[in-house]
């Protein structure tokens, strides 16, 4: 236990891009729930496999001088390799509910969520087998700056940004302290994480395909009646929810610098939490219950344990699901007919 | 449908055999043409993690083990006795479940005469059972934690030293060398880990620092963003990580890119060069770690091996464990020589032959290129050599003054 009140502000920006990442990976967790009534345990290996495909697009469009020659090339070379990563995962992810997910949509509930377990298990080995066990380092090729809201030396607030070898006294002269940093990647992960689901949210409440996707989320086999495909419907579903996780998958290698062929795993389970925080089957519940519970994470690792952070998490979902059986922002009724 | 299923059943199978064929695919040399003697082939099991998160330092032993057993068959003492050694080889991924049932695998194998292994001394700890219970040798090449020859097990041994040792050491280290007085101690919630980084802070308090935090992480984490965030605040001169490389880099790399500029110092976890390719080499440039036993080219026959391993293994790197992994395995070697030659090479797989294994193990007095092997009464190697080792230029040199 060590509370320090100087710490908050950079806890909680610890914890919103992290919470920013749960939140894009919680989406697919939630989109396919709530169309299709079913967990998809292979959502993990989306993340993961995001990440291992933005590294190719990354190594192959380095190698043209245009990507790499100016400020504007890195970017586009980052927004290519993420679009390409996505739309390679989201095919991905339709080719397993293809494969994986549709022979078994009448069965019994238990099937396709072992088929799911299974498809996440053979993701994870056919990378280990054909890729490496060991962390690749995943490239950040443009200088990473931290934005710094600081005091100075006398006391009174400034602005500047460091650079990965300045000092912040030598900055703003002796005594001076960061009260709060964002780095670039912070800064990036956050804006793209917040203009997606602005977009996604706007895609499933505003557009003809998004009124077709709720109306097979509220009643499959009606909405079929009514001229809606809903093959056609679920693959959209499990084009966006794989491409959102890779896009996260990114993130997280830029983030964290490395990517590995397990790395789905925890973040899986903490996102597919968040859905269930947020209420699964409801979009902003997933953005909502992302952030709640990167926030928890950083907050109680910060200030009361690293090593019980995950209890601290899962106690507040337990303490949500108590008072709101359908999280956060669910309906209170889960049951659907 | 059916027909996919069928398939799919297949493609697994498939994968599940070649995961079996990758496993054991070692060397299977075809020696023993021991002329009048019947020719005996005995086994000796190597298990580290293969795969995972370590997996850099498990090859490494698997690498050393296998330079020993092509050694020892191209020894024409052990072709006069008719006997070939076989190494079978296991992977534990560095997970004790795993590690426990690959022991019963090597076990329920009756060749199997000696083991050299687990690199972690949570897994090594659980499997130990296993090979008292079944009669044969252990030797582990890295597993530091004390308690792993504490038990009262007569067959189990190490050629690497304890944690005890090693804490101390990079305690006194700290403020003799580094001049640190405060430190805050992070290690990963294993055996190791906690029991090396306890060491440490034990040692570092002793001679009057101060550890101004002390926090456990979970293996496999990613994010200490807020973990580094507090421990920015208490402002210490370094910090102690008791764990393994992996998570070590990630902090590593964490504490600096936020403005924590001061070493991280660990233990022989750290020492591969996976740490300063995690962390980045520009965040674990200054970055410490200390490792039992001298550097490679300071033991006694490290160019020798270095040659062998380079013809035997080319462009591969040497890990922190390969030549321990070597001389565990030329222990068992040399105790199998003995032991045929008094015995004869027929018996070398009953349970007597077993047990005369184990007391001669005990007995070794063995020239290796760590240095002289031989054990306590507990089963520790008498070598209790440590050396630190600083990141410079994105390499793990000797630490000098």
């Amino acid at each position: 236990m060590h509370f320090n009140i100087a710490d908050v502000p950079q806890q909680l920006v610890n914890g919103l891009t992290l919470g920013g990442m749960y939140a894009l990976i919680a989406l697919g967790y939630t989109l396919v729930y709530g169309i299709l009534l079913m967990i998809n345990f292979a959502h993990s290996e989306m993340f993961m496999a995001g990440a291992y495909f933005g590294l190719l697009w990354l190594n192959i469009l380095s190698k043209q001088s245009f990507f790499t020659g100016s400020a504007v090339g890195l970017v586009l070379l980052y927004g290519v390799s993420i679009v390409l990563s996505a739309i390679m995962t989201g095919i991905l992810g339709v080719l397993i509910e293809r494969f994986a997910y549709r022979p078994l949509r009448h069965a019994p509930r238990l099937a396709p969520l072992i088929s799911a377990i299974g498809v996440s298990l053979f993701l994870q080995n056919a990378v280990l087998l054909w890729v490496s066990s060991r962390s690749i380092p995943f490239p950040v090729k443009f200088p990473v700056y931290q934005y710094t809201l600081a005091r100075d030396g006398s006391g009174s607030l400034a602005f500047t940004v460091l650079g990965a070898s300045d000092k912040i006294v030598d900055k703003l002269g002796q005594g001076a302290h960061a009260i709060v940093q964002f780095s670039t990647l912070q800064i990036m992960i956050i804006v793209v994480t917040l203009v997606l689901l602005f977009v996604l949210d706007t895609f499933v409440s505003r557009t003809k395909l998004g009124k077709a996707m709720r109306a097979t989320a509220q009643d499959r086999d009606t909405a079929g009646l009514m001229g809606v495909d809903i093959n056609r419907i679920i693959a959209i579903t499990f084009f966006i929810g794989p491409a959102m996780g890779a896009v996260a998958g990114i993130f997280s290698g830029m983030y964290y610098g490395n990517i590995k062929y397990n790395m789905g795993f925890i973040p899986g389970i903490k996102s597919f939490t968040a859905a269930v925080l947020g209420g699964i089957g409801n979009l902003r519940g997933a953005m909502l219950g992302g952030f709640v519970l990167g926030m928890a994470e950083a907050l109680a690792s910060g200030f009361i344990s690293t090593a019980y952070k995950d209890v601290i998490a899962f106690v507040i979902l337990i303490l949500v699901l108590i008072f709101r059986p359908g999280g956060l922002l669910g309906e209170s009724v889960v049951e659907k007919v | 449908m059916a027909r996919s299923k069928r398939f799919v059943a297949l493609v697994a199978a498939l994968a599940a055999l070649a995961l079996v064929v990758a496993g054991c695919g070692g060397k299977t040399s075809t020696g023993g043409t021991g002329g009048e003697k019947q020719a005996v082939t005995v086994k000796i099991g190597v298990i580290s993690p293969y795969t995972g998160d370590v997996a850099a330092l498990g090859l490494g032993i698997k690498n050393g083990a296998t330079l020993a057993i092509d050694e020892a068959n191209a020894d024409p003492e052990l072709k006069d006795l008719g006997i070939t050694i076989e190494g079978m080889f296991v992977d534990d991924a560095a997970d004790p479940k795993t590690a426990v049932n690959g022991a019963t695998q090597l076990t329920s194998d009756p060749k199997v005469v000696g083991v050299v292994g687990h690199l972690n001394s949570g897994c090594s700890i659980p499997a130990s059972a296993k090979y008292n219970e079944a009669g044969i040798v252990q030797i582990s090449p890295a597993s530091t934690n004390p308690k792993l020859t504490q038990q009262g097990f007569k067959n189990v041994f190490r050629v690497c030293t304890i944690d005890t040792v090693q804490g101390s050491f990079a305690g006194d280290f700290a403020v003799d060398k580094l001049g640190a007085k405060t430190v805050a101690v992070i290690s990963d919630s294993t055996p190791y880990g906690d029991g090396l980084a306890d060491e440490f802070a034990k040692q570092f308090e002793a001679r009057g620092g101060k550890v101004v935090s002390r926090d456990k992480i979970q293996l496999k984490d990613q994010d200490f963003k807020a973990l580094v965030t507090k421990i920015q605040g208490l402002k210490p001169d370094m910090i102690y990580f008791g764990g393994m490389y992996t998570e070590g880099g990630l902090i590593s790399k964490q504490s600096k890119e936020a403005g924590l500029r001061v070493p991280l110092m660990g233990g022989d976890g750290l020492y591969t060069q996976q740490f300063i390719d995690i962390a980045g080499a520009a965040n674990a440039e200054g970055d410490i770690a200390t490792s039992v036993g001298l550097p490679l080219d300071m033991q006694p026959k490290g160019q020798e091996f270095k040659a062998a391993f380079e013809k035997k293994f080319p462009g591969t790197n040497i890990e922190a464990y390969d030549t321990y992994a070597y001389d565990a395995t030329m222990v068992i070697v040399e105790a199998i020589k003995k032991v045929a030659k008094e015995m004869g090479a027929d018996k070398l797989a009953t349970p007597a032959g077993k047990q005369a294994i184990i007391d001669a193990v005990a007995k070794t007095d063995y020239d290796g290129v760590t240095g002289k092997v031989a054990f306590d009464e507990f089963g520790d190697t008498t070598n209790k050599a440590i050396t630190a080792y600083i990141v410079k230029g994105g390499k793990f040199v000797p630490y000098e003054q």
